[in-house]
């Protein structure tokens, strides 16, 4: 196989960058973290070196509650690529996080006709290695 | 018509020649390359013009291939040596933003006559690594694609929302794909020309909910290409000169869950400065090619682009107004669903149908005293939105 080539079977994993390691880190205590800004108040997932909305440097990590509301969702039949055949149906979910920001998911033992519009979701992690645990939710 | 502030591209520019691969749609043993080069001797041959006079060329990624440079590496295989070249990718809004940047360089004095060009191969071409890819690194590899969400699932959950905020149903989708079909039986060379119905839309595979089968754009093969030049130079090129009236883009976010509101796009503010920049407003234009991924996608497009009010989309193609006789004929040519999608550059066959509806050229399927069009395009989960004005001399 050449180095270019990529394992079909195999899901993709992300590779934190200098800016998003605590937030990994964080995911893999089992902790939701979002940064607040000190000197405007914006709340941000995901985390940058600067606040999205003026750029200070004062970022505060916060821990959230966990508890949001699915804002959107789309169940997924035709998979992505076969690593993520044997999952389908399942819903990919946009999850409206209690503190404001918004992320994107998926959901753990959960039936997918179980899900609809401002379903209550709470944050759970699924750990997928040493260094990598996904942000999941499960229904509230 | 009142004319936009100025300084501005504003009827500057001109498309003088446009050109397709000889086939499109299932077109396997032809490279992406000579794709490209089937279109670009076409739309040479139609601006009347020797390909020395070529002096710039604007291209896009072609997913087939491995080029990093497209537009430098097809002027090498068609044989030019331009001093300009530039490869956009901004996504489906690809090809708006390509024809805007051909009339800005024109406008800047970097080019002359500018080569818009892109072949590609996604229906027959793709080694099985390159379709994966293509999939899997399409979305963001930290905060999205872990979650196995395809493209096409960021734009199932606009229109999932758009149903459920203003009562759009499946059935209002179906209608853009049965429209568009027909449109499409009405032209020679398109892949899909077997009549839908409703019911067929309604009853197809679900691919991503609320998306089935035949809400979803094609897959194929094929090449596009324009020449654009300067408002002068046009006049003596053998066809119909089309203006470049107007031209805006916006890109609101990256991930899906930064888009500000999911239900309304850049879309509003592309079209605005574009319609601006034209001195023109939605109710001026006689002809549409709006970009068509997903039929919810046109749904929530009449509205940004201001043919209806917000959330009104569904009822206003049901009741026929996206088709001849109605508010905006839009996609004649059978758009992404039905006639072809080529990747970045599948919109350009939208663009040209436009140019043919204004040159007079679309014989059964021409709209009547059609002179100012409008071409919309957009990309990566509503990302990416681009908007191009264009008219013919009356509208100058």
């Amino acid at each position: 196989m050449s180095s270019s080539a990529i394992d079909p079977f195999a899901k993709p994993l992300p590779s934190p960058d200098p800016d998003s390691q605590p937030l990994w880190d964080g995911f893999r205590e089992g902790k939701l973290l979002l940064q607040h800004c000190a000197d405007c108040g914006n709340v941000q997932y995901y985390h940058e070196f600067f606040c999205r909305n003026c750029q200070s440097e004062n970022l505060e990590e916060r821990e959230a509650s966990g508890r949001g509301k699915v804002h959107s969702f789309s169940v997924v039949y035709r998979a992505p690529g076969p690593a993520f055949k044997g999952d389908t149906p399942y819903a990919v979910v946009l999850v409206e996080l209690e503190e404001g920001p918004r992320m994107i998911s998926s959901m753990i033992d959960t039936d997918p006709n179980d899900i609809d519009f401002e379903t209550d979701v709470v944050f759970t992690t699924e750990k997928i290695n040493d260094d990598i645990s996904l942000p999941r939710f499960r229904l509230a | 018509m009142t004319k936009g502030t100025e300084p501005t591209i504003r009827g500057k520019t001109a498309i003088v020649g446009i050109g397709q691969s000889k086939k499109v749609g299932r077109v396997p043993g032809v490279s992406p390359l000579a794709l490209a080069a089937e279109a670009a001797n076409a739309a040479l041959a139609d601006a009347g013009m020797e390909k020395t006079e070529i002096d710039a060329v604007i291209s896009t990624h072609a997913m087939s291939t491995s080029f990093h440079r497209f537009s430098v590496a097809f002027s090498e295989y068609w044989g030019i040596v331009p001093t300009y070249s530039n490869n956009v990718q901004v996504s489906g809004a690809t090809g708006a933003a390509t024809l805007n940047e051909a009339a800005a360089a024109i406008n800047a004095g970097y080019a002359k006559n500018v080569l818009v060009v892109i072949g590609d191969s996604l229906l027959t071409g793709m080694t099985p690594d390159m379709a994966l890819r293509s999939m899997t690194e399409s979305r963001d590899q930290q905060y999205e694609m872990p979650f196995g969400i395809p493209v096409a699932n960021t734009f199932a959950m606009t229109a999932h929302r758009h149903m459920k905020e203003y009562g759009t149903t499946r059935e209002h989708f179906a209608h853009v794909a049965v429209t568009q079909r027909k449109h499409a039986i009405a032209t020679p060379g398109a892949q899909m020309t077997e009549e839908i119905t409703i019911d067929d839309v309604l009853n197809s595979k679900v691919v991503t909910t609320p998306y089935h089968k035949l809400d979803c754009a094609l897959i194929s093969d094929g090449g596009a290409a324009f020449i654009i030049t300067s408002a002068e130079r046009a006049k003596d090129c053998p066809k119909k000169p089309i203006y470049l009236l107007g031209a805006g883009e916006c890109f609101t976010h990256e991930h899906i869950f930064l888009m500000p509101d999911i239900t309304t796009t850049g879309g509003v503010t592309s079209s605005r400065l574009a319609y601006e920049m034209a001195g023109v407003k939605p109710s001026d234009f006689d002809v549409a090619g709006i970009y068509d991924c997903f039929t919810g996608t046109v749904v929530m497009m009449v509205e940004d682009l201001g043919f209806c009010k917000k959330g009104e989309g569904g009822p206003f193609i049901a009741d026929g107004n996206m088709t001849y006789g109605g508010a905006i004929p839009a996609n004649t040519h059978g758009g992404l669903l039905s006639y072809a999608h080529i990747g970045n550059g599948g919109s350009y066959f939208h663009a040209q149908e436009v140019v043919r509806q204004l040159r007079g050229e679309c014989g059964p399927r021409q709209v009547e005293g059609a002179e100012l069009g409008l071409y919309h395009a957009l990309g990566a989960g509503f990302a990416c939105a681009g908007t191009t004005v264009l008219g013919t001399e009356a509208t100058l």
